[in-house]
C-alpha cells in the first residue's frame, strides 16, 4: 500500500517536471518565434499547448487518485496540493505563450528587436519560468526567492514599456494598433512571470509549509 | 520468552493442585463415609443394649446427643424421640428402615433432602420385645465438606502457589539468561550451555560470511566508482522506470546540477525534450545518440539500453562535451574558407591580367606594367605559401629543433634596421630600449617573431605614430620582448581571436595593408615553442601593446 503511494508520488514527480519542461521550452520557442517574425509558429504553438493541457489533466488525475486513496498527511499533502495549484499556473503559462504567438502574425512586419525593453522582459520572464521550475526540481528554496525578487524588475519594465508606448503612439499616430499589439504582449510576458512566481511560491510552500505573503 | 515460561509453569502448578485437590478429597470422602457407617452400628447397638435394660428411663437420661433417636413401637406409633414431639409425629411403620426392620431386624435408608442439600442417614435396630430404636444422622454433601475446608485448603493453595511461582521465576531466568548474555557481534566470546554451541558456532560462521561478502562488495563499489570518477564523461545508469541509480560527479558537472540525483526521476537532470526522447527510446531498447545543449555547452548523449534476459533493465547514458571540438570544427572550416581564399585572389589576378595579355588587347609596351602586376601577385602568393609552411613546420616541430644562446636586444635592434625603411615610409618611429638578455632558443624563430610583431606595429599604425620595443627583465626574473605601439588597437572581443590563422580584424582592407593573415599566428607558435607567454593588452584608437614573455 505504502509502496503503491511512493509510487503514485514519483509518478506526480517526474509529471510535474515534464509539465515544466514543456512550459520553459513553450516560452523559449514564442519569444524566437517573436523576435524573429516566424508566422509559422502559431501551429506548433497551438499544439503544444494541448499538450499542456493534457498534461495537466493527468497530473490532476494522479493527485485526486493520491488524495481519495491514500489520504496523504503532513508534507506529502503539502506536496500534492502545491501541485495541484502549481500545475495550473504552468497551464497558464502555456495558454499566454499561445496568445503571444497568435499576435506574431500583427507583429511580424516590424523589427520587434528594436524594442529593448520587450526583449528584456521576455528574458526576466523566460529566466524566471526556467528558475521556477528548476526550483521545484531541485527543491532549492534560494533559487525560488530569487524568481519571487525578480517578478519586481518585470513589473517595473513593463511599467517603463507603458511610458515609452504613450510617447511613441503620440510621436506615429498612424502605428497605434501596433504599439496597442505591443503593450498586449508586454502584458502576457508579464502575467507569465507573475504566474512563475506563484510556482516558486508553491514550492516554498511543499518545502516548509509556509506560503510567503 | 521468561514470561512464557513463567507462565506454563505455574500454569502445570495450578493444574496438579487441582487434581490433588479433586482426587484427594475424592478418597476421604469414601473414607469418612465408611467411617460414619461404622460408627452408627455400634451406636445403635450400644442404644439398644440401654433400651433392652433400662426401657424408657435410658432414652430419657441420654442428653448431649448429637444424632437423633426415635423408638418406634411394633405397630409404627412413635414412643419416644429426642428431637420432635412424640404427640405430633404420624405412624412410622411405612418408613423403608422400619420396614426392613421388622422383617430382618435392622434396616437402613438413605433420604436426601434437596431443600437442605443434606442426607439424612437412618438405621434402625429391632428389639428382642419387637419395638424398633431407630437412629438418625445427618450426612453432610461433600459440597458442605469442602465448604468448611475452604479455609486451610486456601492457604495451602497460596502458598504453593506463592513458592511455585517464586521458583518458576528463577527457573525461567536460569534458563534465559544465557541466551540474553550471547553478544551478538562476537558470539564466540559468552559462555553458553551445551545445547547452545553450534547455534553459536553457526552465527560466528555466518558473521564471517557476511563481513567478507560486505567487503568484496564495498571494495567492488569502490572500484567501480574510481574507474567512473576519474572519467572525463559524464556517466549515468538508470534503471527501468528512468530512475538514476548511480552516476558520476562528471555527470552533475555537465548537466549542471549541484546535488546528487541517485533514487531520483533522470528528469532531474535534464528535462529537455530531446533528453526525455532519448531515454525513452533507450528504454524501449535502442541505442541512440544525440546532441543537447545545456546552457553555452553542447553535449553528445550516447543511450545504451541493458537487456536482462531479453527485457530492458535499465539504460547507461555517456555524456560528453563536445563544445571545444564544435568549436575547433568552426575554426577548421573557417580556417578552410580563409585559405581558400587567401590562394584564391592573388591566382584570380593572375589568371585574368594573363588572360587580358593573351587575347592581345595589350598593347606591348604596357606588357611590363602587366608583368610587373603578375610578379607582384605571384610574390604575395609565395609569400602566404611560405608563412603557411612556417606555420606547419612550428605546428610540427619538436624538439629536435637545436637551441642556442639568443640575445634577445640584439635581434631586436636587427629587425629595426631591417624594418626601418617601411617604417619611414608609414611614417612611424621605431625605438628600442632596454638591456642584453641572453635566453636559450631558435634563433630564426625568435627573429620571426619579433619581426611580425614589429611588421604588425608599424602597419597597424597611424601616421606619426611610434613603435617602441623593450627588452628586460620582469619581476619573476624572466626575459621578456615588448612591443609598444600608437596604432589603431584591438577591440576586445577580438583579442582573443588574433592569433588564429587568416584572422583579420578588419576584412575589408586587409589587401591594401598587405600581409597574409598568418603572422600572429607564426608569434603565437613560437612562442609555445619556446614556453613563452603572450599578454595582449590593447584599446580601440589608442594603441596595442604586446608582451611575450620567456
Amino acid at each position: 500500500m505504502r509502496k503503491g503511494f511512493e509510487k503514485q508520488l514519483d509518478e506526480l514527480n517526474v509529471n510535474l517536471i515534464k509539465m515544466g519542461a514543456m512550459c520553459e521550452q513553450h516560452i523559449t520557442e514564442t519569444t524566437d518565434a517573436l523576435f524573429q517574425g516566424d508566422k509559422s509558429y502559431v501551429d506548433r504553438s497551438h499544439d503544444l499547448e494541448e499538450a499542456i493541457d493534457k498534461c495537466e489533466r493527468e497530473i490532476e488525475n494522479i493527485c485526486m487518485g493520491i488524495f481519495l486513496k491514500q489520504q496523504p498527511v503532513a508534507s506529502d499533502l503539502r506536496l500534492v496540493s502545491a501541485a495541484l495549484r502549481m500545475i495550473s499556473d504552468m497551464e497558464r503559462i502555456g495558454d499566454q505563450c499561445a496568445d503571444i504567438s497568435d499576435m506574431i502574425k500583427y507583429t511580424s512586419r516590424h523589427n520587434m528587436n528594436e524594442y529593448e525593453s520587450l526583449r528584456e522582459m521576455s528574458t526576466n520572464a523566460k529566466e524566471m519560468v526556467t528558475d521556477a521550475v528548476e526550483s521545484y526540481v531541485r527543491k532549492d528554496l534560494e533559487l525560488a526567492h530569487r524568481v519571487l525578487k525578480q517578478d519586481d524588475v518585470v513589473d517595473q519594465l513593463f511599467v517603463d514599456i507603458k511610458n515609452k508606448l504613450i510617447n511613441y503612439i503620440g510621436d506615429n499616430p498612424d502605428q497605434g494598433e501596433f504599439w496597442i499589439d505591443v503593450i498586449m504582449i508586454a502584458k502576457y510576458f508579464e502575467r507569465i512571470a507573475d504566474h512563475a512566481t506563484n510556482i516558486a511560491e508553491w514550492v516554498e510552500y511543499s518545502v516548509v509549509g509556509e506560503r510567503v505573503k | 520468552m521468561t514470561k512464557r515460561i513463567f507462565k506454563n509453569t505455574m500454569l502445570i502448578i495450578l493444574l496438579v493442585l487441582v487434581l490433588c485437590g479433586v482426587f484427594i478429597i475424592g478418597v476421604l470422602y469414601k473414607y469418612y463415609n465408611s467411617e460414619i457407617t461404622d460408627e452408627m452400628y455400634n451406636e445403635i447397638s450400644f442404644i439398644s443394649a440401654g433400651v433392652e435394660t433400662e426401657g424408657m428411663d435410658y432414652l430419657n437420661n441420654l442428653d448431649d446427643v448429637k444424632i437423633r433417636i426415635t423408638w418406634v413401637d411394633k405397630d409404627g406409633t412413635v414412643l419416644f424421640d429426642n428431637q420432635a414431639d412424640v404427640s405430633t409425629m404420624d405412624n412410622h411403620r411405612d418408613r423403608e428402615e422400619i420396614k426392613a426392620a421388622l422383617a430382618s431386624s435392622t434396616g437402613k435408608s438413605v433420604r436426601y433432602s434437596y431443600t437442605l442439600s443434606e442426607k439424612q442417614v437412618y438405621h434402625a435396630k429391632r428389639l428382642s420385645d419387637g419395638t424398633i430404636i431407630r437412629i438418625s444422622f445427618v450426612q453432610n454433601s461433600i459440597w458442605k465438606i469442602m465448604f468448611g475446608m475452604i479455609q486451610p485448603l486456601l492457604i495451602i493453595v497460596i502458598l504453593a502457589i506463592a513458592v511455585g511461582g517464586a521458583l518458576a521465576y528463577r527457573l525461567s531466568r536460569q534458563i534465559i539468561e544465557p541466551l540474553d548474555n550471547i553478544n551478538l557481534d562476537n558470539p564466540a566470546d559468552t559462555e553458553v550451555y551445551e545445547e547452545m554451541a553450534p547455534f553459536v558456532r553457526k552465527i560466528v560462521h555466518q558473521n564471517q560470511q557476511i563481513k567478507d561478502t560486505v567487503a568484496a562488495l564495498k571494495a567492488q563499489k569502490e572500484e567501480f566508482t574510481l574507474i567512473t570518477e576519474n572519467m572525463q564523461e559524464g556517466f549515468i545508469v538508470i534503471d527501468k522506470s528512468a530512475v538514476v541509480l548511480s552516476h558520476n560527479t562528471s555527470a552533475l558537472k555537465l548537466f549542471g546540477v549541484s546535488h546528487r540525483a541517485e533514487q531520483k526521476s533522470v528528469l532531474v537532470l535534464n528535462r529537455t525534450k530531446e533528453f526525455e526522447t532519448g531515454v525513452k527510446l533507450a528504454l524501449e531498447g535502442r541505442h541512440n545518440e544525440r546532441a543537447i545543449t545545456i546552457g553555452e555547452k553542447v553535449c553528445n548523449i550516447y543511450l545504451n539500453p541493458v537487456f536482462d534476459k531479453e527485457k530492458v533493465a535499465g539504460a547507461i547514458i555517456v555524456v560528453t562535451d563536445v563544445t571545444e571540438k564544435e568549436k575547433r570544427e568552426h575554426l577548421r572550416r573557417e580556417f578552410s574558407a580563409n585559405v581558400s581564399h587567401e590562394l584564391k585572389t592573388p591566382l584570380t589576378s593572375i589568371s585574368g591580367i594573363a588572360e587580358i595579355i593573351k587575347t592581345g588587347i595589350v598593347e606591348s609596351k604596357d606588357v611590363p606594367e602587366f608583368a610587373g602586376k603578375i610578379h607582384k601577385e605571384a610574390s604575395r602568393l609565395i609569400t602566404l605559401v611560405e608563412d603557411i609552411i612556417k606555420v606547419s613546420q612550428l605546428d610540427e616541430a619538436d624538439s629536435a629543433v637545436e637551441k642556442e644562446k639568443v640575445n634577445l636586444y640584439e635581434l631586436c635592434r636587427e629587425v629595426v634596421e631591417q624594418l626601418e625603411p617601411v617604417a619611414k615610409l608609414k611614417d612611424v618611429s621605431l625605438s628600442v630600449m632596454g638591456n642584453d638578455m641572453v635566453i636559450m632558443g631558435v634563433k630564426p624563430i625568435i627573429r620571426e617573431m619579433i619581426f611580425n610583431l614589429c611588421d604588425n606595429a608599424i602597419k597597424y599604425n597611424k601616421p606619426q605614430g611610434q613603435v617602441n620595443i623593450k627588452v628586460d627583465l620582469d619581476n619573476n626574473r624572466r626575459s621578456f620582448v615588448e612591443v609598444k605601439d600608437t596604432g589603431i588597437g584591438i577591440a576586445l572581443d577580438q583579442q582573443d581571436r588574433i592569433f588564429e590563422r587568416f584572422y583579420r580584424v578588419d576584412k575589408s582592407h586587409s589587401k591594401e595593408i598587405g600581409g597574409t593573415g598568418l603572422g600572429l599566428s607564426i608569434v603565437k607558435h613560437g612562442a609555445i615553442l619556446h614556453s613563452a607567454d603572450i599578454a595582449v593588452e590593447s584599446e580601440l584608437d589608442h594603441g596595442t601593446n604586446i608582451r611575450v614573455t620567456f
